[in-house]
Parts: structure tokens; C-alpha cells; sequence
């Protein structure tokens, strides 16, 4: 994991420092609210339904023990005992006292953690593979390319105020599993042939309310070439991006309006003068880099403890098969901790919970966690011969629902219950498809259900296998729905079922969708495979024959 | 308004062009008056200055840079970043060397950001922004990005 020198923490904590002087002329009325609004939110304060929240910057998902028993810390101190995972790797506090919100980032600080840049018109969190480094299909490490672009992107004098958020994403392989396509650029690890590292750059991706998968604006671009080419991009960006309408500000209306093509050759004028120049990468940084990201010293060691544990609990065998995965390490497995318990909503972690996770990590897992882009924590580096023990402590403590990848591991927005945006709720169905599909979760097989309150689509709605929409109609709470989307790297943006169902038919909605499925399926075929198979006609049929 | 050059209030040198005016010398002109006058204002051997918008291409000025001692870049909200990349285009790209003042509506929170990306001067609303500008312009010691190649 990445530590912070002299220069890393000095930045954090002048931050710091800038952020307290600019809350107290707020408070003073020195700053008026238009004034004061772009610079909380580069600091990622919003204001919402009820109190402020704060948004935390969790680089690429990398946690250290120590970093989670401060978030918990945090969370009693200045908050109501528990923190919510975003969908950017992020956490969220959601009841901050603003005048409160300096002396939060100074203990954050302290853990080399800070909230620069988690909202606002810049560049945010870069967000990457959960699994970067422990899976068997990676092309190349992205940890360190996170990094150096984390770097170059923080407190970018030019690059601040841009015409709208602007979110990058980096996969290491072929697997996609940090959603790059619907990033406003993504970047896929690449070897050239003769073995040089680079990116296949995509551009113009992104949900909201005009969701666009990302599109390749080049297919390789050299590591050391990589500084340069972002700049290039974002500089076009800046430039030429709409500032009229908030919502043709992102690059991918940019891309669309003009034309990838044309983009693209504006973008390569730029890059003429500037390749080369001082955001050359040299080898060497590139190399202080990586020496944070080298793989630990697996010992050696076999599965022989696991098959014997395995033989003695069918609950354990279930979570096993359901939520560890294969490591490229023989004897260890990476284990997600799922954040989708029946008892609390999708993301959120309590007090209690955070301290343990802090003490798990340090007992089995190198003293570390990571966040994933679906709500849920993963243990990436843990022994085989650990893994009875370790889900046992997970299991008293509701981290241990067997359902990752099952529709009750949904993703899901705040909604109305916090989100002044909000059109409808999304908690309260996602309470309620967990109540129906406990049971039959893992006999229902992979299928990803993703929510959203409104159509900003926080909680990627349009790339759900089934995705449900907020919608307001004259005051009352209805949901669009959406099958067939994919957020795996053939991301697809998901059909229209057809007209919006009212919040009291969503659950047995969701329960015709399913059991539609079911009966079309052939042996364990995943829903996606049955939908390509049999198209969304017989789900329509189905929802709306009856009603 | 207040002038902020080299981290001082300093009296301004510069004014912008008025109907009365006789002499050019140190005047800031508008694009269309510099499009309308280019050879008077060559001619007349005196210092001058351009003003243009931030949302401006650098493309649609770019001859007169040898010409004007300061460009003036304006921000029609705090919000438009565009003059940003435009300053740093005008250092870097065209390694215009002379100087460049932020005008328009300027805060000085973003005094740091702004003298980063290549402008030497502020103009302020008033005397108390100008100090609290002078002051931000200390707000950090450190940072990642390596600067303008002509500061
Ligand atoms: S999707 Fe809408 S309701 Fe949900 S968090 Fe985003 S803005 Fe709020």
C-alpha cells in the first residue's frame, strides 16, 4: 500500500488548514453560500436532506487497519456510529456537524487519508480493481498507475474547474471489474508486442441521466506517454466541454456532439505540443511507485485445514462457495465481506463492525481491506487454512450473508431517506426485495440488481441486470425498471420494461422478473445468458399481462 | 478594485481604453479594437495590453502575442475554468513570457490555483480580497504538479 512522505502529508494537512479558514468565513459571513459551495465541495461536503455529508476519499479501495479503526472512530465521535460505501470505492459520513467537518479531516489526515477532490467540478477518486494484484488474469498491477495519476490529478491548479465532475477508472484485466466503460475515461493495462506497458485509452462513458458506455479514443498509449494524454484530454475537455446546461457539461456530450473522431484529432493537437514534455513519466518514478505495490511473501502452504473445515458446516460451504474467490496464490483466497446483511442498508457499516474488520485485517489479512465498486469490503490476501475462523468472527458480526454476486447483493443509492435529489426511496425496496429473496438468493444464481433514486443514477440503474429507477409522478413515488444491462467488461445499458410500476408492485414485480427467468432457464444458466436467449418480451408479458 | 503582482497591492501601471483617450501607451484593448487598429497600434511603438475572454481559443489571437506586453484574461464567473487552460496554453504552447492578469470575477481562494497555471497578476474586487488573495497565495508549500515552464 501506498505511504505518504513528507511532501503527501504536508499537502494533506495545509489542506487541511485552507479548508478550516475557508468553514470559518463561511460561518463569519466573509464567504456567501455561491461562494463557499464549489470550495466545501471540493473538500466533498454536500448539503442534504437533513445535515451535511461528507464524502471520503478511499484512493483505488486501499484501507489500512489503521485507517478503518479511524473511520470508525470518526463515525462515534462526529457522527451516528456508522459510515455508507459508495459505488466509487468512497465512504460517506452522513451527519457531520459542518463547522465540525475541519476537525474530521485533520484526524483523517493523521491516517493519511483526506476528502480533497471526492466532489465538485474536478477530478475525483481514482477507482480501480478490488482485486488488483491478487488475480490470476491480470495483465499488470494498475495499483501504481492509480497512484501517479492520484498524484498529478490532486489539487490540479488548471484542472479544477472544469465543466462538470470528471471520474477516472483503471483495470488491470481483461475482467473488468472497476466499470471503466461508464467512467469519463477508462483506462485498460495493456502489453505492447514486445512487452512494453501501456493503456488502451476509452472515453466519454458515464450514467446519469444520458448513460454512455465509453468508447476507444486510443488503443495504446505508453506508460510514460500517460500523464501527458490525460492532460491532453482534460485540457480539450476544459476548453470545449459545455458550461450551459449542468446537464450537457459531461465529456461525453462533448464526445458526442463533436464526434469521436473529431475529438479525438483536437485531443491529438494538444498532445503534439505537450508528449514529451515535463509529464513524461521516467522509469525510475514509475518504479518508486511500484516498490509500494509489491505481492507480500506468501508463505507456502496448501488446502489441506480448508477441505477438512469444509466437511464440517454446510453454512460455511455456502459462504465459501458463494463469497471467496480464487487467488493467484495456492492456499489463500479473497474473501468479501458482504455489506448487504438483511439488518442494515446496502454499503453501511457500523461502529462495531469497522473495529472488527480493523482486528480481522490485522489477524489475516496483512493489516489491510479494499472497497469495491458493489458496496461490499474484500479480504484479498487470506489463508486458506484462516478461512474457518475468519467467517466465523464475520458471521457474528453480519458481515457474512452468503450472497455476493446474488440479487440481494444489490447496489443502492441513498435515496429519498437522505438525498435531496431523490425522487423516490430505494432503501425500503431494497429492505424488501432482501426479505423475499433471502432464501432463494443463491438458488436463483448471479444476477445484479442495482437502484437508483433518481436519474443521476448513483446507484447505476441502467447497467443492472435489473435495474430500478426512481421516478416521480405528480408527487407520488413510481420506479422504472430496466433488464439486461452488464457491468462487466461488455458493459450494456439495460431495456425499458415498459411503463413505471407504482412502489407497492416493485417487490412482486421484481418476483415476476425472477421466476420468469427461472422458468426460461436452462439448467444453471445465468440470467444474462437467458435473457440474451429469450429477449425481454416474455418478462413484459409477464409484468404487465396481469396487470 | 486592487492589483496583486509579485504577492504586493501595487499601484496599477495599466488602464483600460476610454473614449477620451488620447495616447495608447499602456492601455488594455479589446480584441475587436486590436482587430480593427493592428497597424496604428504596432506602429505607435507603445506598450499595450489585450483583453480577452477566457472561453477564447488562443488560435484566434495568437499573432498578436509578439506584439502586446500583457493579456488580460477575463472570468465571466468564478466557475469557468477555461481561463486556466488558456493561461497555461499561452505559457506553454506559445511561451508567452509577459504578463498575464486575471480579471473578471476572481476570488481569492483561487489565487493559488491561478498564479500556478501562469498568471502574474490579480485584479481583485477590492482591497480586502487583495490581502486575503495574498495571503492564499501561501496556502500551500507543497505540490505534485510541476508548473509552467516559463515562471
Ligand atoms: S441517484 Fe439520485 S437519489 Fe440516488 S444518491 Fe444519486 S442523486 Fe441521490
Amino acid at each position: 500500500m501506498y505511504l505518504y512522505n513528507e511532501l503527501d502529508q504536508t499537502l494533506v494537512n495545509e489542506r487541511v488548514e485552507q479548508y478550516r479558514d475557508q468553514t470559518k468565513r463561511f460561518l463569519n459571513g466573509e464567504l456567501t453560500e455561491e461562494q463557499f459551495r464549489p470550495l466545501r465541495l471540493m473538500n466533498g461536503l454536500y448539503i442534504q436532506t437533513h445535515a451535511p455529508m461528507l464524502r471520503i476519499n478511499i484512493p483505488y479501495g486501499l484501507l489500512s487497519s489503521k485507517q478503518l479503526r479511524m473511520l470508525a472512530q470518526i463515525s462515534r465521535q462526529y457522527d451516528k456510529d456508522y459510515v455508507h460505501f459508495t459505488t466509487r470505492q468512497n465512504v460517506q459520513f452522513n451527519w457531520p456537524a459542518l463547522e465540525q467537518v475541519p476537525d474530521i479531516l485533520a484526524d483523517l489526515a493523521s491516517v493519511q487519508m483526506h476528502s480533497i477532490q471526492s466532489s465538485g467540478n474536478c477530478i475525483r477518486n481514482i477507482t480501480s480493481d478490488p482485486l488488483a494484484g491478487v488475480c490470476a488474469d491480470e495483465i499488470e498491477d494498475p495499483r501504481p498507475y492509480c497512484e501517479i495519476i492520484r498524484q498529478w490529478s490532486t489539487l490540479h491548479p488548471e484542472f479544477s474547474y472544469l465543466p462538470r465532475k470528471f471520474k477516472i477508472a483503471i483495470s488491470g484485466s481483461p475482467q473488468d471489474r472497476a466499470v471503466t466503460q461508464v467512467h469519463d475515461i477508462g483506462l485498460h493495462m495493456k502489453k505492447d508486442t514486445d512487452g512494453n506497458i501501456g493503456f488502451e485509452v476509452l472515453v466519454g462513458g458515464g450514467l446519469g441521466r444520458t448513460p454512455v458506455i465509453g468508447q476507444t479514443i486510443a488503443d495504446f498509449i505508453a506508460e510514460a506517454d500517460i500523464l501527458s494524454y490525460l492532460d491532453a484530454i482534460l485540457r480539450t475537455y476544459n476548453r470545449y466541454g459545455r458550461r450551459d446546461n449542468k446537464y450537457k457539461a459531461r465529456i461525453k456530450i462533448l464526445v458526442r456532439e463533436t464526434g469521436l473522431e473529431a475529438f479525438k484529432a483536437q485531443v491529438d493537437a494538444e498532445w503534439k505540443d505537450s508528449k514529451g514534455g515535463e509529464l513524461t513519466l521516467d522509469a525510475a518514478a514509475i518504479e518508486r511507485v511500484k516498490a509500494f505495490f509489491i505481492a507480500p511473501n506468501y508463505s507456502v502452504s496448501d488446502d489441506k485445514q480448508l477441505n477438512s473445515d469444509l466437511e464440517k458446516s454446510g453454512a460455511f460451504r455456502q459462504w465459501f462457495k458463494q463469497n471467496t474467490r480464487e487467488h493467484k496464490q495456492t492456499g489463500y483466497r479473497v474473501v468479501s465481506l458482504s455489506l448487504k446483511s438483511p439488518h442494515r442498508p446496502p454499503g453501511d457499516v457500523t461502529f462495531d463492525q469497522l473495529q472488527l474488520i480493523a482486528n480481522l485485517a490485522d489477524q489475516y489479512n496483512l493489516g489491510q481491506a479494499r472497497s469495491t465498486h458493489d458496496q461490499n469490503l474484500a479480504f484479498t490476501d487470506v489463508k486458506t487454512e484462516d478461512l474457518f475462523s475468519l467467517w466465523q468472527q464475520l458471521n457474528e458480526h453480519q458481515l457474512a450473508t452468503a450472497n455476493i454476486g446474488t440479487i440481494t447483493d444489490m447496489i443502492c443509492c441513498p435515496g429519498l431517506d437522505f438525498c435531496s435529489l431523490a425522487n423516490a426511496s430505494s432503501i425500503d425496496i431494497a429492505q424488501g426485495i432482501t426479505e423475499t429473496f433471502t432464501d432463494s438468493a443463491i438458488e436463483t444464481g448471479s444476477l445484479k440488481l442495482k437502484m437508483s433514486g433518481c436519474m443521476n443514477g448513483c446507484g447505476h440503474h441502467s447497467i443492472g441486470e435489473i435495474g430500478i429507477l426512481g421516478v416521480d409522478k405528480k408527487g407520488e413515488q413510481w420506479y422504472q425498471l430496466t433488464l439486461g444491462g452488464s457491468d462487466t467488461h461488455e458493459t450494456k445499458l439495460g431495456e425499458r420494461l415498459g411503463r413505471a410500476i407504482a412502489k407497492d408492485d416493485v417487490i412482486s414485480t421484481v418476483k415476476d422478473i425472477v421466476n420468469t427467468y427461472k422458468q426460461h432457464r436452462n439448467d444453471d444458466e445465468k440470467f444474462a445468458t437467458t435473457f440474451k436467449r429469450i429477449g425481454i418480451q416474455p418478462f413484459k408479458d409477464k409484468v404487465y399481462g396481469t396487470r | 478594485m486592487a492589483l496583486v503582482k509579485n504577492k504586493q497591492i501595487i499601484q496599477d501601471s495599466w488602464h483600460h481604453l476610454t473614449a477620451e483617450q488620447t495616447s495608447l501607451a499602456n492601455t488594455i484593448v479589446s480584441l475587436d479594437y486590436w482587430q480593427q487598429n493592428k497597424q496604428a497600434l504596432i506602429l505607435s511603438k507603445q506598450p499595450f495590453g489585450l483583453k480577452v475572454s477566457g472561453d477564447l481559443p488562443a488560435e484566434s489571437f495568437s499573432e498578436a502575442l509578439k506584439h502586446v506586453s500583457l493579456i488580460a484574461i477575463e472570468f465571466p464567473v468564478f466557475s469557468d475554468g477555461r481561463g486556466y487552460s488558456l493561461a497555461k496554453t499561452l505559457r506553454d504552447k506559445y511561451r508567452f513570457t509577459k504578463e498575464i492578469r486575471a480579471i473578471g470575477d476572481v476570488l481569492p481562494d483561487q489565487a493559488f490555483y491561478l498564479s500556478r497555471v501562469g498568471f502574474d497578476s490579480l485584479e481583485l474586487k477590492s482591497d480586502l480580497s487583495a490581502k486575503l488573495a495574498i495571503e492564499k497565495l501561501a496556502d500551500f508549500s507543497v505540490y505534485y504538479q510541476k508548473d509552467s515552464v516559463s515562471q
